[in-house]
């Protein structure tokens, strides 16, 4: 049986082996780490194969629109099956030309997270064997996930009950 | 079914055709194309409590070629569309359909969704709507009622010339 590393340990390792450029934050008792764009797959490896980290499954990629200013988000999680802790990883991308190293060679099951991701919010992942569409259509215009992307029948049709930003306003 | 051709009106008698549409409309061998939560309606449907094998529907046909009526019960994306599509080219005439639910009947809740079909008749010509979200299997066996309602009535020759069942 392993030991689990707390938030704290987890930000401790990660600054001494990549430097400042590395934030973790706790997020209901899960390690959150903010790392740079070009040092992501190397920090993935180093979660898969540091011994205190042993991070053996990644659980999903996906990704998070936080519109034109703020840009992109990648987030990935990890999990190890030996010392039995998470460790969740973002990545912050341009809204302009997202693009972002694959780690499908590293994670087999990131290979579908990574084309849904992909084909819904059109962030390339470089790198991918297999840069095609998953669950879409192959025809398929536009990338749904998208906060700007157009819903012809709301256009027609305006959403008739409440938005979730008015709703905080009322109150 | 080769009796009933342009050249032989024996359909036209009015004897044969009550006795042929008898014949038909109680043995209906039902494909289920059961793409979501109205498929366990469906299945409900059938066991012994609703149970429509006693209106002649005969459920589980071992592929589309053995079918005369098709069940599309759930909701039907832009990306299984042709499958329905295909299956349906592969039902032997003549042959009806039911949409069930409201999303196979009109997009029903994933009314502005980017990746759902709104609606089955876009893909293929529908005979009975049941709606409901989902539908109880009593609205299904009055959905089964109606289309043997329908096709009582119908005039089989008719069907054909129409074009309205044949491969299009």
């Amino acid at each position: 049986m392993g030991r689990p590393l707390s938030a704290d340990e987890v930000a401790e390792r990660l600054r001494a082996r990549f430097g400042e450029g590395v934030e973790v934050e706790d997020q209901h008792g899960h390690a959150v780490a903010t790392v740079p764009v070009d040092r992501y797959r190397e920090v993935v490896r180093f979660l898969r194969d540091d011994p205190a980290f042993a991070c053996d499954f990644c659980d999903f990629t996906g990704g998070v629109d936080l519109g034109p200013e703020r840009g992109f988000e990648v987030v990935s999680h990890f999990y190890s099956t030996e010392h039995v802790h998470n460790v969740r990883l973002k990545v912050r991308l341009p809204h302009e030309e997202p693009v972002i190293d694959s780690i499908a060679d590293l994670f087999p099951t990131c290979n579908w997270h990574e084309r849904e991701t992909a084909e819904m919010f059109g962030i390339r992942f470089e790198g991918h064997p297999l840069p095609v569409k998953l669950l879409l259509p192959e025809p398929f215009e536009g990338f749904p996930l998208r906060k700007d992307f157009p819903l012809m029948s709301r256009e027609a049709k305006p959403w008739p009950g409440a938005v979730e930003g008015e709703e905080e306003e009322e109150e | 079914m080769g009796l009933i051709t342009e050249k032989t009106p024996l359909a036209k008698i009015q004897p044969v055709r009550f006795l042929l549409n008898w014949g038909r409309r109680y043995s209906l061998w039902v494909f289920n194309f059961g793409l979501a939560c109205c498929s366990i309606e469906f299945i409900a449907s059938s066991t012994s409590k609703n149970d429509f094998i006693r209106l002649g529907v005969i459920p589980f046909a071992h592929g589309p070629r053995q079918a005369d009526l098709l069940v599309v019960a759930g909701t039907l994306t832009d990306k299984m569309a042709p499958v329905l599509k295909r299956l349906y080219d592969q039902i032997p005439d003549p042959k009806y359909v039911i949409s069930f639910g409201s999303c196979s009947n009109c997009g029903g809740p994933y009314w502005d969704s980017y990746s759902v079909t709104k609606g089955v008749d876009q893909i293929v010509p529908v005979d009975v709507y049941v709606p409901g979200c989902p539908p109880r299997p009593e609205a299904l066996l009055h959905g089964i009622v109606k289309l043997q309602e329908k096709i009582r009535d119908e005039d089989i020759q008719e069907k054909f010339r129409s074009g309205t069942s044949a491969v299009r």
